[in-house]
């Protein structure tokens, strides 16, 4: 099976338009999502469709910055400009979109966006720890099936939900164990390829065909492992990304990493192994479990956000990581600033190099980021030489 | 003998070496050629000591230029160049303060002279090279001036823009407002000191620094850094603008050996 994805992000997102719209012929509807904190299994119960809208590209922003500060989060700019610039195959064909308030620039351009189609936000505590916050969230979750089966026409039954809940536990199981194949050493898939992929895998109209995708992707990779063949050569610079930038369209920072000699063996943040290792709970009721699973997915926005670090801290271990990338987009606040506590457990903990990267969508500052991601490169190598020459001479003492 | 050859933003450095010594080094503007300046500068140091290329047994490429040209045996970040340079001039360094033409680097150094950690600045040009050169022509005085106003000024006035082009407005309104150029171009210098020296906080660079790149010449910001930082550079035996073209070159020497 060839895992190669060609295709840019634009001209996926025109083929999925093209399945789209046959499907709303044969009367499907069509959810909006923006975020890891939408809990997709109501609108799946509800018998919808869900695509994501969030932009990854440079070219919607200058058509939002006629509406939006220029000193915004490029995510934020680019997925309200793709909405209202009319290049977005994929928007118009959305009845209801549905938003999170998870830091204050998307909310507020939220409120702009819900100008374009009907839109549900929903309040996302951020302490998530405390018990008032699950009481709050899953009345939100409840608010939430109540739109959308006014929106759409429905009645959403437990037994679809229950049904929704064993896809969506199957998909994470899936998605976690192709991740784990990267574990081995060298891995059987670079970073940018999974990227590539699982970008255009996560477009899909059928969740069943997503499955059969995925299981198909799963038995390449381990047979790849069987056969001994590998995506890159023993002994290149394994590194944990972290943070953002990890999705087709905006991976100029991943694919350059990789270009200088890296290979990106584990991604920690919305799509990537975030949160994978967390089924909902079959046992409970079925909207309870929903919003406690969703309550623990790690973004920034939420305080004191430990798990995050807690993930890390283990991935680098699991992983076997030489160096941590954590990469930012400008006007991040909540990343920008946890940067500091990732690269605590990186240096302090573990004691390996850390690379923070604050960019956007752009090219224009690809000379000075390169500089950094060779150095950093140069900086694991020296390290990794000096640990084979202290160990070569520790045998010759012998 | 190995050739270190970096092809900076403004200035291109060139370091010949031999088996003990640097032999021949040369320093010629970048224009907006990167790749001509390279060949140049590697010429106008071979001519120094009447060697031709073919007595170059390897060269190594640094600086944004070292993508230009395809002579080079290796190509390596100024950052490790850097590191290589500094530590052999001085073994005791711990840390690196390094502002270039476009960009601006601090750099921690482990034991053996291997990078702990580095921070660069955002991808805005103040706190560079570029930084003063622009501000000299906003104050109409020589780049080299800022050093002599810096020790002259008795009131360094307070800089606050972290943009370039924020900075010249400032330096204007300023200018208007009838500060003397005195004042501005110490209160400049002043701004690039807290800019820099807080990449420099930030990997908890605090002894046993090296200041190096085409702006450490400028003897005002110098010690505007030192007061920073609260500690004094240690001085260095060569031109603090051919490190990296040194590091370079050690690197080349070294791959030879291997």
């Amino acid at each position: 099976m060839n895992l190669k994805v060609d295709q840019k992000i634009d001209e996926i997102k025109t083929d999925f338009a093209q399945q789209l719209e046959m499907a709303r012929d044969q009367g499907k509807k069509v959810v909006g999502c923006l975020c890891s904190y939408f809990p997709s299994e109501i609108a799946l119960a509800a018998g919808a469709i869900t695509v994501g809208l969030c932009g990854t590209t440079e070219g919607p922003i200058e058509a939002a910055e006629k509406v939006l500060p220029v000193d915004q989060c490029p995510m934020v700019k680019a997925t309200y400009g793709r909405a209202i610039n009319n290049t977005c195959p994929i928007f118009p064909l959305t009845d209801c979109i549905v938003g999170e308030t998870t830091c204050d620039g998307r909310k507020k351009m939220y409120e702009l966006l819900g100008r374009e189609k009907p839109m549900h936000i929903m309040d996302l505590p951020q302490k998530p720890d405390e018990p008032e916050a699950q009481v709050h969230w899953l009345a939100e979750v409840k608010k939430l099936k109540a739109f959308l089966e006014n929106q759409l026409g429905v009645v959403i039954t437990d037994t679809a939900l229950k049904e929704a809940i064993r896809q969506g536990n199957r998909i994470r199981e899936l998605l976690k164990q192709i991740h784990e194949c990267r574990k081995h050493q060298p891995p059987p898939i670079m970073g940018l390829d999974l990227v590539s992929l699982s970008t255009k895998m996560g477009y899909n109209v059928s969740r069943l065909t997503y499955i059969d995708q995925l299981e198909l992707v799963l038995a390449e990779l381990r047979q790849r492992i069987q056969n001994n063949y590998y995506a890159c050569e023993p002994g290149r610079p394994r590194i944990l990304w972290t943070g953002l930038g990890n999705s087709l369209g905006c991976d100029k920072v991943l694919r350059m990493v990789e270009e200088c000699g890296g290979v990106v063996v584990c991604q920690e943040g919305c799509g990537g192994v975030t949160r994978l290792n967390d089924p909902i709970d079959t046992q409970k009721d079925p909207l309870e479990a929903i919003a406690e699973r969703y309550l623990r997915v790690t973004c920034s926005c939420m305080t004191p956000n430990n798990t995050r670090l807690n993930d890390i801290d283990l991935l680098i271990d699991e992983y076997n990581i030489d160096g941590v990338i954590d990469l930012t987009w400008q006007f991040c606040h909540g990343f920008n600033i946890e940067s500091y506590r990732v690269k605590e457990i990186v240096n302090k903990k573990h004691g390996l190099p850390f690379l923070h990267i604050v960019t956007d969508y752009s090219q224009s500052d690809i000379g000075q980021i390169r500089v950094r991601v060779e150095g950093f490169i140069e900086q694991i190598m020296a390290g990794k030489d000096n640990v084979y020459n202290r160990s070569a001479k520790s045998l010759q003492n012998i | 003998m190995f050739a270190g050859i970096d092809i900076g933003s403004i200035t291109a450095k060139c370091v010949i070496l031999n088996e003990s010594l640097i032999t021949s080094c040369a320093v010629i503007p970048t224009d907006s050629n990167p790749k001509l300046a390279g060949i140049t500068v590697f010429e106008k140091a071979l001519d120094t000591i009447g060697y031709s290329r073919k007595n170059i047994r390897r060269i190594v490429g640094t600086g944004y230029g070292r993508i230009s040209l395809d002579f080079f045996d290796q190509t390596m970040t100024e950052l490790s160049c850097q590191a290589k340079g500094v530590r052999y001039l001085d073994p005791a360094i711990e840390g690196i303060i390094d502002i270039g033409g476009q960009d601006s680097k601090a750099i921690k150094l482990n034991r053996d002279g291997t990078i702990l950690d580095f921070t660069m600045n955002d991808r805005c040009a103040a706190g560079t090279g570029r930084f003063l050169d622009v501000m000299a022509r906003a104050l109409k005085i020589d780049p080299e001036t800022f050093g002599k106003y810096y020790q002259a000024s008795k009131k360094p006035c307070f800089i606050n823009s972290t943009c370039v082009v924020f900075a010249e407005s400032e330096v204007i309104s300023l200018l208007a407002s009838g500060e003397t150029r005195v004042d501005i171009a110490a209160g400049l210098n002043e701004s690039i000191a807290r800019r820099v020296g807080l990449l420099a906080n930030r990997i908890g660079l605090d002894r046993n620094i090296a200041f190096v790149g085409g702006v450490a010449k400028n003897i005002g910001l110098r010690i505007a850094l030192e007061k920073f930082l609260g500690t004094k550079f240690v001085s260095i035996s060569q031109d603090p603008q051919i490190t990296a073209a040194l590091g370079a070159s050690l690197i080349a020497r070294e791959g030879y050996r291997m």
